[in-house]
């Protein structure tokens, strides 16, 4: 068994700098011949930074790769190709409405006079496919297949090209359990074959279960590497988290129960994306949805505004069920912040008076006309309101910093008497200052009594404006924790299905 | 369940509408079948299909051109200029024609690709550059104005001829073009690319396939295309004026958009545009013989154009729309298992 | 030059927009190469009333522009219209109750085909420009049944002699009509919440949607602005010709096109305003007016539009990132620095 541990690929003290701030500080990471090798560590501990240096979309400011004992550069994405490093997207990249084998061979097709020799192609990758048992065919239309299907398909792109070292960035995102188990099987298959695998995802279950071995990041620099066998998911996860914060967290004053409830949602169920969703938020109480990214709780938020439908259960407002539609929800009072600023939030051409102004023309315009005195003091009001810079209602949204655009989309709702605001993933590419001000205007709404709903995968985040704590996994709540008694452990075991570990909610 | 990919169903339709067209003038007329009637029903498609060969292509690559039509103008016109007005020999004449088809072509290619404007204004423009230089090159008479020029060499009029039997020599140049485009976007590299480009860009680039090669291909053979139906409508008409080719556009995009090609890119093919041509001739000789005007034909045509439009939208809405509610219900089983 | 003309509000309107400048120099040129013909009372007045028409169909248009779609149907619905108001003054006289009813109706088909389109456009994902090629293939079609492939003149009818011969101190009626209407579409998309919303969806349709923007209404009622505007061109169009026949104002839609772009109105949807389009539509009206004066035979005329539109078009895409042109900028303005 020598060979096994073989090193294949190794990167020693790699540096990487953005804007002053070490993104990655002297890493090293190392992956064995024939070895699926996890790499953990919070959102921003520089797990992607690192794969991007190692397949050619980032270049390294320090540092030395090796690839069998060789010292490679890699400066691009063929580069990285060359180096037999090939990466399985989360976006899929294949072309729909080519068979399977075309896809494989995109770009490297043999030909005589520009002639595809089709059936020697065919041939070849069939029978790389049945070396592999997987269940696709080589003529098969690639639009016809399944989501796992497609995956395979990436894979089999990879080892069409003989990489030896294969990167899976959150392969089963996009899975169904079923699927997952089988992508496993697979995994399992290429490891056996010599193949080494990097492995990335948040559902530390499946990871404990795949890896051989765990690299660990924290802030862009190594936590620890961890073999198979001595795998403590407890432990891990406070190695990803790092005990100097986790202490530090359980603070959230208790919320004052006698404010009446504002929003409930009773049994709430949309098949397919969450079951049997119930939970109230007071009025001035900020309650927090979490969970892994497709664990339901964008949907929930997104039927509770009316912006998708729901097939069961039941929402009441102040007392009344009510069905919502989203000219309804902002007629009651409700805002929504929505997931992905740039395609949902704002319109980048307009100013941010342009933007903000959009959901009060009920207030400032009469007849349909459009009082300019109004929209201007509601655009100052907006700047005014989120602290916004350059402190000017007349700049066009999308010149603006991701946190500032932020602020824009907020002041939409800021300026309208709230009573319930729908926030999902606030901060995500916002730098660390702007964060804590709109974590700020977070608190102060709350503050004014408006019932805030909050959807977050960030847990320094969640502990940091929650009252309550609602973990979901897999579209059903699974865990419920009042204020301040959760802890970055817990909520990280929790979404990622080890509950029976976590302390009793108090 | 394996689903019907949209292009198959699109075929079926487009197939039986053609049949149910065909049935219907045979049953109400009495010469609709005749062979008389089906030779000169497929030299009319011949012209159409040259245009919608040019067409069909560029659609895939996830673009249109609307500007086949009016290079074939183009065409025709620096044909009858030369001859009109300078001693080139008959060889040197087509040969300028064919560049002038090329280039036509290549400048589409240029605009798209290369300045990135989108493919309909951008040969929508082009089209009224080939139409100005169409009127430019304009034979006149001895008082300046424009008159149509008569071609009257032998062997420009014998590519108008016939074989023995009736079928007419353009068809089988269009139908020979046809096969050999199929092969050309099935068989090849080059038309592996253009189905990859129009369906998934992106992934296409990021297999070191050039946008702008494949683009300029595209327009290319729809410049030779239109090179084509020139030499054959001089064949036919013996003459040529500045309005020669105008209205085969959009004809051409009717057939191929019958014929499965989609807007979005990457789907369509030759098979599939040539029924959509005999489709749209069916259509256009059978209306004829119901003595309708031009104006019920258009009212017709473009109708069927906005109905194969809706279809398409509302098609890839519904696909998608089961396509995720399986997705949910299918892990709902699973979750339900549990 | 001083500080207070710097401020001088025209000076910085003149200085700040590059197509009044353009506008400015072709006119100067002009003036020169005609020996001042083209600067005369008469031939400014000529510019005005041929711009009018098109004029008249940008103010509708550019809604369905600005949402990050296209018209090409405002030929096909002048047509109509022109050809239903001459077809119904001609069959039911051209007393006052007539013509009123011949305006109605013209004007009424405009609005059913914006109507049309909107319920098109607004619900299905469909490029709006090939449907409005292949719809505007109808409306002809339809022109065609009407007026039965025949020029059908209006002898006779007061209001549309009054619109197509009287002039206002001096200026033909047209003018003025075309006026009212980029009035009217200024004040829309400037000082209404309708306008505003224009504007929003066509810049993030999905986020209007989340911030209570009905965005399929608001696409549906920009396709029946254009439809009445293209309507009411053609009953401009038959007034001003007394007549009315199957192929009138074809190929308007390129013109109105060509201004548009030529406008800086980004065919991507969300920028560019009323004002700078109908600029658009007096550069190509001054082109072609000068060309004329000049003696350039007209064929040149198109090719010189098709040039311009893909100018136009190319400067707007070559400010897109990863595009070769703004590669290349990219390069140069690299070098010179």
């Amino acid at each position: 068994m020598s060979e096994k541990n073989e090193l294949l690929f190794e990167m020693k003290n790699i540096e990487k700098i953005f804007a002053h701030v070490h993104a990655l500080d002297h890493v090293n990471f190392d992956v064995r011949k024939g070895e699926v090798h996890a790499l953990l560590g919070e959102n921003g501990a520089g797990k992607s930074t690192l794969i991007k240096i190692l397949t050619g979309v980032y270049s390294k400011d320090g540092g030395q790769i090796f690839m069998d004992g060789k010292e490679i550069e890699i400066n691009s994405r063929e580069d990285a190709a060359e180096a037999g490093i090939a990466v399985i997207f989360q976006e899929l990249s294949l072309v729909p409405t080519l068979s399977v084998y075309q896809n494989i061979l995109l770009g490297k097709e043999t030909s005589k006079f520009g002639f595809i020799s089709d059936a020697s192609e065919k041939k070849q990758i069939q029978e790389l496919i049945d070396r592999y048992g997987f269940p696709v065919k080589a003529t098969d239309i690639v639009e016809t297949l399944s989501v796992a299907q497609k995956q395979m398909v990436e894979i089999l792109k990879a080892l069409a090209t003989e990489a030896k070292l294969i990167i899976m960035d959150e392969p089963t995102a996009s899975l169904s359990s079923r699927e997952s188990e089988l992508l496993y099987k697979i995994i399992n298959q290429l490891r056996d074959r010599g193949v080494s695998i990097i492995y990335i995802s948040h559902r530390l279950e499946e990871v404990f279960n795949l890896s051989d071995r765990i690299t660990i990041l924290r802030d862009g620099k190594n936590a620890g590497v961890i073999e198979k066998e001595n795998i403590v998911p407890s432990e891990v996860v406070k190695m990803m988290i790092g005990k100097e914060i986790s202490e530090s967290t359980a603070s959230r004053a208790l919320h004052t129960s006698d404010a009446e409830t504002e929003l409930e949602v009773k049994n709430l169920t949309h098949l397919g994306y969450y079951y049997d969703v119930s939970f109230q938020v007071k009025k001035g109480e900020v309650l927090v949805l979490t969970g892994l990214v497709g664990s339901g709780r964008t949907e929930v938020v997104r039927s509770i505004y009316g912006a998708d439908p729901f097939d069961k259960g039941e929402i009441i407002f102040e007392g009344k069920p009510i069905k919502p539609t989203i000219k309804k929800s902002v007629a009651n009072g409700f805002g929504l912040i929505p997931e992905d600023r740039r395609t949902q939030g704002f319109s980048p051409l307009l100013t941010v008076t342009g933007n903000v102004a959009l959901t009060s023309y009920d207030k400032i315009a009469k007849g349909g006309f459009v009082n300019k005195k109004d929209e201007d003091a509601l655009g100052r009001k907006a700047v005014e309101l989120t602290d916004l810079r350059p402190a000017n209602p007349n700049v066009q949204v999308g010149n603006l910093s991701g946190g500032n655009q932020q602020k824009a989309v907020l002041g939409k709702w800021l300026t309208r008497d709230l009573k319930v605001v729908l926030i999902d993933e606030p901060t995500v590419g916002i730098d660390i200052g702007a964060k804590d001000e709109i974590y700020n205007i977070i608190e102060d709404l709350a503050s004014k009594g408006v019932a805030v709903l909050m959807v977050s995968s960030d847990i320094a985040e969640v502990l940091r404006v929650a009252h309550r704590i609602i973990v979901m996994r897999e579209g059903r709540i699974i865990k419920e924790f009042n204020n301040g008694v959760a802890t970055q452990e817990d909520i990280l075991l929790a979404s990622s299905g080890f509950v029976n570990e976590t302390k009793e909610a108090a | 369940m394996k689903q019907m990919r949209q292009e198959t169903l699109r075929r079926i339709i487009s197939l039986v509408l053609l049949i149910v067209l065909t049935v219907v003038f045979t049953l109400t007329t009495d010469t609709f079948l005749s062979w008389d009637n089906i030779t000169s029903m497929l030299r009319e498609a011949a012209f159409i299909g040259l245009i919608a060969i040019g067409v069909t292509t560029c659609i895939i690559t996830g673009g249109n051109n609307l500007s086949g039509g009016l290079a074939v103008g183009m065409c025709c016109m620096i044909f009858a200029h030369l001859y009109h007005y300078t001693a080139m020999s008959l060889i040197a004449i087509v040969l300028l024609s064919l560049l002038g088809g090329l280039l036509s072509g290549l400048f589409n290619g240029f605009v798209v690709a290369i300045l990135q404007v989108p493919d309909f204004v951008a040969t929508l423009s082009t089209g009224m550059i080939f139409q100005g230089i169409t009127y430019v090159l304009a034979v006149r008479n001895q008082y300046g104005s424009i008159t149509s020029e008569m071609i009257k060499n032998p062997t420009m009029a014998a590519l108008g001829g016939r074989l023995p039997n009736g079928i007419y020599y353009v068809t089988i140049v269009w139908l020979i073009l046809t096969v050999v485009m199929q092969i050309f976007l099935k068989k090849t590299k080059m038309g592996t690319y253009i189905y990859a480009m129009g369906a998934n860009r992106k992934s296409a680039e990021y297999s070191g396939i050039s946008f702008i090669k494949v683009k300029m291909v595209a327009f290319t053979i729809a410049g030779f295309m239109s090179f084509v139906a020139a030499m054959f409508t001089l064949g036919r008409n013996g003459t040529c004026d500045v309005n020669t080719g105008t209205a085969l556009n959009l004809q051409a995009i009717s057939a191929a958009v019958i014929g499965g090609a989609a807007f979005s890119g990457g789907r369509g093919d030759m098979i599939g545009t040539l029924i959509g041509v005999l489709f749209m001739q069916v259509l256009r000789n059978g209306v004829l013989k119901f003595n309708m005007t031009t104006a019920q034909q258009s009212i017709i045509s473009g109708t069927i154009i906005v109905l194969m439009l809706v279809f398409d939208a509302y098609y890839n809405e519904f696909m998608q729309k089961r396509t995720t509610r399986a997705a949910a219900l299918a892990r709902e089983k699973e979750n339900a298992g549990k | 030059m001083s500080n207070s003309v710097k401020n001088n509000p025209v000076v910085k309107a003149i200085l700040g927009s590059s197509r009044i400048l353009v506008l400015l120099i072709l006119a100067v040129f002009f003036t020169i190469a005609t020996k001042g013909t083209f600067f005369s009372y008469k031939n400014l007045v000529n510019i005005l009333y041929s711009v009018s028409l098109i004029g008249i169909m940008i103010c509708g248009a550019c809604f369905a522009v600005l949402l990050g779609g296209i018209d090409r149907t405002v030929s096909g619905n002048a047509a109509l219209s022109g050809a239903i108001v001459a077809m119904t003054i001609l069959n039911k006289g051209v007393g006052g109750s007539n013509v009123a009813l011949a305006i109605f109706l013209g004007l009424g088909a405009g609005v059913l085909s914006g109507l049309i389109h909107g319920l098109i456009l607004s619900r299905f994902n469909i490029p709006a420009f090939l449907l409005t090629l292949a719809t505007n293939e109808v409306l002809y079609g339809f022109v065609q049944l009407v007026t039965s492939n025949t020029l059908i003149y209006v002898n006779g009818c007061t209001l549309m002699d009054y619109i197509g011969q009287v002039r206002w101190l001096g200026i033909p009626i047209p003018v003025y009509i075309m006026l009212a209407c980029i009035l009217f579409a200024y004040i829309i998309l400037n000082h209404t919440v309708y306008g505003r919303q224009v504007y929003s969806v066509g810049g993030n349709r999905q986020s209007s949607e989340l911030s209570g923007v009905p965005a399929r209404k608001v696409i549906l009622i920009a396709y029946i602005i254009s439809g009445f505007m293209g309507a009411l061109a053609g009953f401009v169009l038959s007034s001003m010709n007394q007549q009315a026949s199957a192929g009138q104002a074809k190929n308007y839609e390129n013109n109105v096109l060509a201004a548009i772009v030529v406008g800086g109105v980004s065919m991507r949807g969300g920028s560019g305003s009323i004002q700078n389009a109908i600029l658009g539509a007096f550069l190509i009206g001054v082109i072609e007016n000068g060309m004329n004066l000049m003696g350039v035979p007209s064929i040149y005329k198109d090719m010189a539009k098709g040039i311009i539109i893909i100018v136009a078009v190319a400067m707007d895409m070559a400010n897109q990132p990863g595009t070769p042109l703004n590669n290349l900028k990219r390069r140069l303005s690299k070098k010179a620095a």
